[in-house]
């Protein structure tokens, strides 16, 4: 085995466990630190396979921006912390279906790779990437400005610090949503 | 594999020298009509609601007028480095998705009115929705519908939670978010396996990468289930319609009509375009897949409206069961398929839009008097509006002479004709359970007492009955599809001849 | 390449074991060294020597989530520059433009948040 492979198997390892214990805990706050661990993990393998500009923006946006506003929206929300909140009772299947999807991603993987040889890593620097982006894939480029001020507008919407009309009338919550029949089993 | 970096770069739109902009002319309106408004809300902080609401029709008209002169394009069929596709299939469902929104922007109007719900917010989210849904029927390439799927869903995310002061809305709102956000990892999942193994996300690039393989098809087989998986979420089908009752009852009632018409057409011609191109390879494999999928939720769809009693959730599992009967079009797979697929798309849009549309006049002001027994006697009432309801209902179930049985005939033709005569029968079925819960509306509107006047239970229901209480915009919202159900139903010729030619889905 | 890349990052791992060791070596010698004893006192929350009142979370407010999230969408499109400036001299003045279009929709969108008064911070 290889320096590499050494290394992968090590960040795998630490992903894994990490990721199995934020599944696991029984405080909100410790599952997103844990969620940390795991996200920078990932970032580790990308530097592995020498893609190092998107090892970097992983840690910058997954670790840097998602988990911070995580934590904030458990701030917010008041996240109920303490024993037996977090759950829905149904480990026994969840573990099921984990399995499951482990083995069937294994098979697959084994499958399609099993008997190729080992390929020499080309690594991909950010001004190989960044020529990609602005030759081959400029159209997406822009509708990601599009989608990213769609985000935006929905900052907006979600703030609502100007709103008039609103402010006569308190919320309504008397009214969740009123199942159209106490039969129906969904 | 990762050596690919270097190929991609090196794409037809360097080869050709110039970018063509002409093929996305409507969604570069919609996104600037959509900023323009937005900017207009921004700077007259005075509710200026009919400007708003005008611009926006006035962007989806240049729009679909733009989209008609692309009829006659004669250029490359994909365009911008094979990104966006230009042909007639596209130009036919995005006319289809702006008629839908035009008619969106007028129920909108009068319900953000009455519902006194006005915020500037509204059209712009409206027209990045729309822009979403018209570039994911113009994409060719896997990560611009990725792209323009997550702009349509996030546009919709935030137009079902609008209501923020009714916690329904917030809790649909929720619910749609959260399982919209696990099938989007499911499609990209999809979109990475498809990569792996043909080294493209081009789709004719990974027909082509596909025809030519002698090894394992595993990730491929993988990646098409996946992006069924995603599609499958996003048109309702069983077992991924969890959502689709709730978000449905949640949504402004405005907000519904809209998406439960546009949502199916684009994320279905979506569906067509990759599955018919980027895996007709495999066309054997994914058949059986997609043939399941159409009888469950056909089934399931029928089966389960017949239980509820809010028009809205009845209305959103008949949805549902029509997601299913479209999928039967897409299962037969075939020319005659994907024609009578798209008539389908057509005419349902119209027919469920027409549908909340009524629902929302009929509820009055915000959102009271949806449970079914506020139809009660609603012929007596405002019999106009009850006559719309009632051709709208017949067109859902699929009864002569309207177009909504049309397109079911036509489905189903395609279907026997391809073989799978057992899924046609299990549609036939499944309309004729289907067809007990839109007669039995039609009959509590007709040949029932309406509510006493002054009553308690009047005041549940909000309808005043009154002249004007529709609303000249509501009519017109709710008469338009009335009409065009009635038109393609006695003369489905016109679709069928402009069908002939956009069908053509293969670049 | 690969050679210097991968001892390049060997130098940068080496640094982080060396961090986390120092710490963990620095806890874990005073968690064999240091004697415990556990008292219910010890348990509650520091509050500068008074005693602690009241629960531990306090009433969040919105314009902490608004920073962040407005943090997320424009960390995105910063992500979206580093590529661009190490390649916008090779690539002519369409890279310009493309990437002023990008700029240009955000900045919008910046202007109608700032309109829309959700960028005040009271």
């Amino acid at each position: 085995m290889s320096v590499q492979e050494i290394t992968f198997v090590i960040i795998a390892v630490i992903g894994g466990v990490s990721a199995v214990r934020m599944v696991t805990s029984r405080n909100v706050v410790h599952a997103a630190l844990y969620l940390v661990v795991t996200l920078a993990m990932v970032g580790a393998v990308y530097l592995v396979v020498a893609a190092e500009f998107l090892a970097w923006v992983q840690v910058l946006i997954y670790v840097g921006a998602i988990v911070v506003l995580l934590l904030f929206s458990l701030m917010l929300t008041k996240a109920p912390i303490g024993r037996d909140t977090l759950d829905n009772q149904q480990r026994g299947l969840a573990a099921l279906v984990g399995m499951g999807v482990l083995a069937g991603l294994a098979f697959l993987i084994q499958d399609s790779f099993g008997g190729s040889k080992p390929i020499t890593l080309h690594q991909a620097t950010t001004e190989q990437v960044g020529v990609t982006l602005f030759r081959g894939f400029v159209w997406p480029f822009e509708v990601v400005s599009v989608l990213l001020l769609a985000a935006l507008v929905g900052a907006v919407v979600i703030a609502r610090k100007d709103d008039p009309a609103g402010s006569r009338r308190g919320p309504d919550r008397r009214a969740p949503l009123r199942r159209g029949s106490e039969a129906t089993r969904r | 594999m990762l050596s690919v970096l270097g190929q991609v770069s090196g794409g037809p739109a360097v080869a050709h020298g110039k970018l063509l902009f002409r093929p996305i002319g409507p969604e570069l309106i919609l996104v600037g009509v959509a900023l323009a408004v937005m900017l207009l809300d921004a700077g007259y902080p005075e509710r200026h609601h009919a400007t708003l609401a005008l611009l926006s029709l006035a962007g989806l008209a240049a729009a679909a007028a733009y989209s008609l002169s692309l009829w006659s394009w004669t250029g490359p069929t994909t365009v911008l480095g094979g990104m966006v596709a230009a042909d007639r299939f596209t130009v036919f469902f995005r006319l289809v998705i702006l008629g839908v929104a035009a008619l969106a922007v007028l129920l909108s109007y009068q319900y953000l009115e009455r519902a006194d719900e006005v915020r500037g917010e509204y059209y712009p989210l409206l027209l990045f929705a729309t822009a979403g849904m018209t570039l994911i029927t113009a994409a060719a390439d896997l990560i611009v519908v990725f792209l323009a799927l997550e702009v349509l869903s996030l546009s919709l995310y935030l137009l079902t939670g609008f209501s923020f002061r009714r916690l329904a809305s917030a809790e649909a709102s929720m619910k749609y978010f959260l399982l919209g956000a696990f099938s989007s990892a499911f499609f990209l999942y999809g979109i990475a396996l498809a990569y792996g193994a043909t080294g493209t996300t081009n789709l004719a690039g990974i027909a082509h990468g596909l025809t030519g393989q002698v090894g394992p098809l595993s990730l491929a087989l993988a990646a098409s289930g996946l992006l069924a998986v995603g599609f499958g979420f996003k048109v309702a089908a069983v077992p991924f319609h969890m959502w689709a009752p709730d978000a449905y009852q949640g949504a402004p009632t405005c907000v519904t009509a809209f998406m439960s018409a546009g949502t199916k057409v684009a994320a279905f011609a979506a569906f067509l375009r990759v599955f018919d191109v980027a895996f007709s390879p495999l066309i054997w494999d994914w058949k059986p897949f997609v043939w399941i999928l159409a009888a469950l939720t056909m089934v399931v769809g029928s089966v389960l409206a017949i239980a509820q009693s809010d028009v809205k959730r009845m209305l959103a599992y008949s949805s549902v069961a029509h997601a299913g009967f479209i999928l039967v079009g897409v299962t037969a797979a075939s020319h005659a398929g994907i024609q009578a697929a798209m008539f389908y798309l057509a005419v349902y849009p119209a027919m469920i839009l027409g549908a909340f549309g009524v629902v929302m006049v009929v509820s009055g002001r915000g959102e009271r008097g949806l449970t079914l027994s506020s139809y009660a006697g609603l012929a007596r009432r405002s019999p106009l509006v009850a006559a719309v309801l009632a051709l709208l209902l017949l067109s859902l179930a699929g009864i002569p002479p309207t177009a909504g049985f049309i397109a079911k005939v036509a489905v189903f033709t395609a279907a026997i004709q391809s073989g799978h005569w057992p899924l046609a029968l299990v549609g036939v079925l499944a309309s004729v359970v289907a067809a007990f819960f839109y007669l039995r509306v039609i009959v509590l509107m007709y040949m029932q007492e309406p509510v006493i006047a002054g009553g308690q239970r009047e005041a549940e229901t909000g309808f005043d009955a009154e002249p004007g209480a529709v609303g000249s915009l509501g009519f017109v919202a709710i008469a338009v599809p009335a009409l065009l159900t009635l038109i393609f139903g006695v003369f489905p010729g016109i679709l069928f001849g402009v069908l002939k030619s956009a069908s053509i889905i293969r670049f | 390449m690969s050679e210097t890349y991968y001892q390049s990052y060997g130098i940068v791992v080496a640094l982080l074991i060396g961090g986390v060791g120092l710490v963990a070596v620095a806890f874990g010698a005073a968690r064999v060294v240091a004697p415990r004893r556990q008292l219910p006192e010890k348990l509650t929350t520091y509050e500068c020597g008074i005693d602690p009142v009241g629960e531990g979370w306090s009433q969040s407010q919105i314009r902490y989530y608004i920073y962040a999230f407005l943090f997320v969408i424009f960390d995105v499109e910063s992500v979206f520059l580093f590529p661009w400036a190490t390649t916008f001299e090779r690539l002519g003045m369409q890279a310009v433009v493309e990437m002023g279009i990008f700029v240009f929709i955000l900045a919008l969108g910046l202007l109608y948040a700032y309109r829309k008064k959700v960028l005040e911070w009271v």
